[in-house]
């Protein structure tokens, strides 16, 4: 289970500091799907903080979609920060693996490819959430 | 619609020569655990001991979990109280108070004292005149929250202690909070320690409310501006300089706003809660008299 | 409440214990043999009757040169000072140190209230310092009662001392427990006055001291009209010349006690001439009859026919002089005790009363 600290001088509010370690742990791979979060007792415990502090954190990360409060069991990791699950992501890696093969015996290159990549990356994005 | 833990208005403390506290008029929400912070004598004890009945007002009223303080039984065990210096019968022995808690108190968790008693290391047979300064505090503590109260007022019990035992003080009064979900008044001088576990603060400064408020609402309606010189007068109404500072070349102000703020000149950074008690502590500064509880219509 | 008053009094409960054990022990080994001086005295005897003066006189003279008159005055003192005690070390710190110390915050911040509080500390102590009162009393009347005989057979000597006589009286009966009442109240209103311990105990000694020596010298012999009485001169009492006067010689008369009213309190005592008239200087024709003025009950001195303290007082009868007596009867002796502790009772439940109104408001 992941074990926050807590910076005082870094100026960083609180419970903001708990969001960004439980990022962290997730991007570093110590946090996966399925995971419990440790309780507010436990942190309060450890901390001496505010438990509404880590109700506050633990509803962020709830709005973010990466975890779920079980009533009665806890708080869950749902899903890592690059914001899908590991199906979705590999049901679009799959398709980006057959468009890219169909690319290259077109007789594309990496470069071009890359091109055409990124003009798409920014068109799509700046059309704002699709 | 919540219950206010404590609600005052207009409340007033007068002794022979002076006010001890003067026009507080506050609705302290449950829930919370509030910081009461203020320089040494500017009230804070007194409203403390107003809350719990051990004082009479001069002029206002003041009402506890909806009820005058100490108005019979039922209301004494909804309130927990820890004085200052918390105070304990130096020849009875540390067994002795839990019993005594026992005795007068119908909600008494037995369990719960001699589980703390036993997790802080006090030994039930140490009189408690012979505790160190950390562990009298920590044995008011465990009487207080072995009540079961829904309200904890505690008046500077981390003062006179050294780091170690403050951080096991707040520990365990934390604790209990997220346990039981106890609303909690905690007056103190020392910042740094609110910062960690109060929500919710109110500034005393020289007998009066200064500012009260929840801390993120708090933080988000303060910033810090700095920018080339200029008078604050110039500033568009609805923001109030509750503190300013000015070089040859430059203004540093920190202001209190709810609106945005669009001035290019300025630069806005956010202010610390220690940055802002700090302001409004400083008995320089001349708040301007907006109302002074936020999230309260006057 | 109750458990936790015992809790917080045990220690003066445990000096008071063994003050009452060594009070009961030491007389309880010397009482028998005090009985046992009594009837060796011949007073077992005489059953009361008029020849049992003399040797009671004997007795409790001779008392009062022994270990025994010794123990009787320390018994005494510690039943006159218990209240005093009391009121110092149970009363004054009540509530006092509870302010002094904050523990006050402790105590009232549990779910009870200060009323509640204080109800059940002053009835538990206060009950508890009447009992011991009235126990020091107890045991020591029953030590003393062979003295007491010889007083009703009308001993005057030595340890001595009639019913309503000032240490007698407030040491026997029940005055001692309103004493104590009285006092307990005193030092709980001091403190949560003064809230200091030291200051309220040194103003409770202070009040308690001043009340009673007011009370026996002011207040008790107004609590019932008195007796008049007009009596012959008699040898019984005494009379003799005072001092020279302008007027002529002054005489004064001491009236011991009056024929047919034995054990009566005597309030006051003057000469009155046979019209009724008060009347102090000596007849022209007695004032060289007189020698000094001495009680006619002393002994040893011899006087010529005609001269001496009898001569001198039935030349002052022959001349129609008379005594005048303002006096209590011994039938009023139980009156007099009732009345007494019903005042130092009500006084203690007024105190009591003024407390709990200042502690519900406190400050």
């Amino acid at each position: 289970m992941i074990e926050f600290q807590l910076d005082e001088t870094s100026g960083v509010a609180t419970y903001l500091q708990l969001v960004q370690q439980v990022h962290q742990a997730l991007r570093m791979g110590m946090l996966e799907p399925g995971d419990q979060l440790p309780t507010a007792q436990q942190v309060v415990a450890k901390l001496a903080i505010n438990p509404n502090t880590v109700h506050k954190a633990y509803r962020e990360l709830e709005r973010d979609g990466l975890a779920r409060a079980r009533p009665g069991l806890g708080t869950f990791i749902t899903r890592s920060p690059s914001g899908t699950d590991p199906a979705t992501q590999a049901r679009f890696l799959t398709a980006m693996t057959d468009w890219l093969r169909s690319a290259r015996s077109a007789g594309l290159g990496p470069d071009d490819i890359e091109a055409i990549y990124r003009t798409a990356l920014r068109a799509c994005f700046a059309e704002g959430a699709a | 619609m919540m219950t206010a833990a404590i609600e005052a208005s207009g409340l007033g403390k007068a002794y022979r020569r002076a006010w001890a506290l003067r026009d507080c008029t506050l609705v302290i929400p449950e829930g919370h655990v509030v910081g009461l912070v203020g320089p040494n004598g500017a009230g804070k004890t007194t409203l403390l001991r107003l809350a719990t009945g051990m004082l009479a007002p001069t002029c206002g009223a003041i009402t506890v979990l909806g009820q005058r303080p100490a108005a019979g039984l039922a209301q004494l065990a909804r309130v927990g109280y820890v004085a200052q210096d918390t105070p304990a019968y130096a020849r009875m022995r540390v067994a002795d108070h839990l019993r005594l808690g026992a005795w007068l108190n119908p909600g008494w968790d037995d369990g719960l004292a001699q589980r703390r008693i036993a997790q802080v290391g006090l030994d039930p047979k140490q009189r408690a005149g012979s505790l160190s300064g950390g562990q009298r505090a920590q044995l008011a503590l465990t009487l207080a929250l072995a009540k079961r109260p829904e309200l904890l007022l505690l008046d500077e019990p981390v003062a006179g202690l050294d780091p170690l035992a403050r951080r096991e003080f707040l520990r365990g009064l934390m604790e209990a909070v997220a346990e039981h979900g106890t609303s909690v008044v905690l007056s103190s001088h020392l910042v740094t320690d609110l910062e960690r576990v109060c929500d919710y603060l109110i500034v005393l400064v020289a007998s009066r409310v200064r500012i009260a408020g929840e801390v993120s609402e708090l933080l988000a309606s303060h910033h810090r501006l700095a920018g080339p010189r200029r008078a604050p007068g110039t500033l568009p109404a609805g923001q109030d300089v509750i503190e300013q500072s000015h070089t040859d070349k430059q203004s540093t102000l920190l202001v209190r706003t709810d609106e945005p703020i669009h001035d290019p000149a300025w630069t806005v950074t956010p202010v610390s809660t220690e940055e802002l008690v700090l302001a409004y502590m400083n008995p320089a500064n001349d708040i301007p008299a907006r109302r002074p509880q936020l999230g309260v219509a006057s | 409440m109750i458990r936790l008053t015992w809790l917080q009094f045990r220690a003066q409960a445990v000096t008071a214990a063994a003050a009452l054990a060594a009070f009961a022990v030491l007389l309880a080994a010397t009482g028998p043999h005090l009985a046992s001086l009594y009837a060796a005295d011949g007073l077992d005897s005489c059953h009361g009757g008029s020849s049992c003066l003399s040797p009671a006189s004997y007795f409790t003279g001779s008392l009062s040169q022994s270990p025994y008159g010794v123990l009787f005055l320390l018994s005494t003192g510690v039943i006159l000072l218990a209240p005093a005690v009391i009121g110092l070390f149970w009363g004054a710190p009540l509530i006092a140190r509870e302010l002094e110390t904050g523990t006050a915050a402790l105590a009232w911040n549990q779910s009870i209230t200060r009323t509640r509080w204080l109800a059940i500390k002053l009835t538990v102590i206060g009950l508890t310092a009447i009992a011991v009162t009235e126990a020091l009393c107890l045991m020591q009347t029953w030590w003393a009662a062979p003295i007491s005989q010889a007083v009703a057979d009308g001993s005057g000597a030595g340890v001595a001392q009639s019913r309503f006589s000032q240490l007698n009286f407030a040491t026997h009966g029940i005055t001692p427990l309103g004493y104590a009442a009285f006092a307990f109240a005193l030092g709980v209103t001091a403190g949560a006055l003064i809230r200091r311990t030291i200051p309220a105990m040194a103003i409770t000694l202070a009040i308690f001291t001043a009340l009673q020596v007011a009370m026996p010298l002011w207040v008790r012999p107004h609590l019932a009209p008195p007796d008049h009485t007009v009596r012959p001169l008699t040898s019984l009492g005494g009379a003799g010349p005072s001092q020279t006067g302008p007027g002529g010689d002054i005489f004064t008369l001491y009236a011991l006690n009056i024929p047919g009213q034995p054990g009566a309190w005597v309030l006051s005592s003057g000469a009155v001439n046979a019209a009724g008239q008060p009347v102090s200087t000596t007849p022209a024709a007695c004032t060289s009859v007189g020698g000094t003025g001495v009680s006619a009950g002393a002994q040893g001195r011899a006087f010529p026919p005609g001269q001496g303290p009898g001569a001198f007082v039935d030349c002052l009868a022959s001349h129609g002089i008379r005594e005048a007596i303002t006096y209590q009867p011994a039938s009023r002796y139980w009156r007099f005790q009732l009345t007494e502790t019903a005042i130092y009772l009500a006084l203690a439940l007024a105190l009591a009363g003024y407390c709990f109104r200042r502690l519900s408001r406190l400050s």
